[in-house]
């Protein structure tokens, strides 16, 4: 994996716009209790959409 | 399909792989599983090589998750990049010789119903824009001049992405592209505006960065498709890859386009209206 993403779960508001920017299927997750996105890294590309598309800057590429 | 007859025996389950698992225990086939629920289930695609940023990748993402009835959809592809996620996916799937998708879901539609009457089977075109405006141009019209119910979505990155950045006649005039250093030297196809006059009941153009907008006219196309006619849906899902452009602008390059030519646009004919009406 040369690029993928990382979620601050504590920024996150749960708003799942990058969920709905992800070209990839089953990357990103929505847990409908604790309302926050996680993400299965080794299934990110690293192409930074969700980054671009995310409010609260809560996404970054590492 | 029947999702029985893909559960496994008790015996057999443990052996399976997650994916598979997730797909029968928790998956797109499950009540209630559609596109606002996206993120919370097993997606109908798996892993595919589409490009990092892909537009056409998010375009049939979306396009699948809104399919109002997965396991009664047949989805007929042609070469293209959209085949590398449409072959990835769990649905019935067939590729084409390229350009003669419409023929072939016409064919598929009437066996379907003399073979399953009363039931709805949703044939479902979902291929790019050199596959409809250019090589099959004619045999997406003569589907649509003929009444056949399928629904026809096209996948618009405005060129060959598959064979390295060639020209479709669904570029924009003046676009420079790989193999067209000079620019393309006439404007847009309107296969949209064709679509309204050659028979098609219901037509929608929209760009993958209004993603309510593209499952609602997703799943109005393919309910229409059942009973009143064809129907077409235009997805425009840009090419960072081919444009050049760095793969987290791909939504940012939509929205641009939505501000002006790509901007949202729906017809409905009177009987496609009555229906609906009918329907809510
Ligand atoms: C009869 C035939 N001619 C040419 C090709 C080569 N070919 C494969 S995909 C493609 C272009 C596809 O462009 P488009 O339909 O816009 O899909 P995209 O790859 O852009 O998603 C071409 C020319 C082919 N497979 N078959
Ligand atoms: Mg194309």
């Amino acid at each position: 994996m040369y690029a993928a993403v990382r979620i601050n779960e504590i920024i996150c508001i749960g708003c799942k716009k990058c969920i709905y920017a992800c070209p990839d299927p089953n990357v990103l997750s929505f847990d409908e209790e604790t309302r926050k996105v996680s993400a299965d890294e080794s299934r990110c590309k690293g192409c930074g959409l969700c980054v671009s598309e995310c409010p609260k800057d809560a996404m970054s590429i590492y | 399909m029947n999702t029985w007859i893909n559960k496994p025996t008790r015996a057999l389950e443990e052996f399976l792989q997650t994916e598979y698992q997730n797909l029968l225990g928790n998956g797109p086939f499950s009540e209630g599983n559609g596109f606002e629920k996206l993120g919370t289930y097993k997606e109908i695609i798996e892993e595919h090589s589409h490009c990092a940023g892909c537009g056409v990748a998010l375009g049939i993402r979306l396009a699948m998750a809104a399919l109002p009835s997965p396991k009664d959809t047949f989805i007929v592809g042609t070469p293209g990049c959209s085949f590398f996620s449409l072959s990835q996916a769990a649905v019935n799937y067939s590729n084409t010789a390229f350009g003669n998708q419409n023929a072939v879901a016409s064919g598929l539609k009437r066996m379907l119903s003399i073979r399953h009457p009363g039931e709805a089977k949703d044939v479902v075109v979902l291929v790019g824009d050199g596959g409809i405006a250019d090589i099959g141009l004619d045999m997406t019209l003569h589907s649509w001049f003929r009444g056949e119910k399928i629904t026809t979505i096209m996948v618009d990155n405005e060129l060959y992405g598959n064979t390295g950045g060639q020209e479709s006649g669904m570029s924009p005039q003046g676009r420079i592209m790989n193999m067209a250093p000079t620019g393309k030297k006439f404007p847009k196809i309107p296969i949209y505006d064709m679509a309204k006059q050659s028979g098609c009941c219901y037509t929608a153009k929209v760009a993958v960065s209004n993603p309510k907008a593209l499952a609602d006219s997703v799943r109005k196309a393919i309910i229409l498709a059942r009973e009143i006619g064809p129907t077409y849906v235009q997805i425009y899902t840009p090419c960072p890859t081919n444009l050049k452009v760095p793969s987290h602008q791909t939504l940012k390059m939509a929205r641009e386009a939505e501000k002006g030519y790509y901007g949202f646009e729906e017809f409905l004919s009177s009987e496609g209206e009555k229906f609906l009406d009918a329907m809510r």
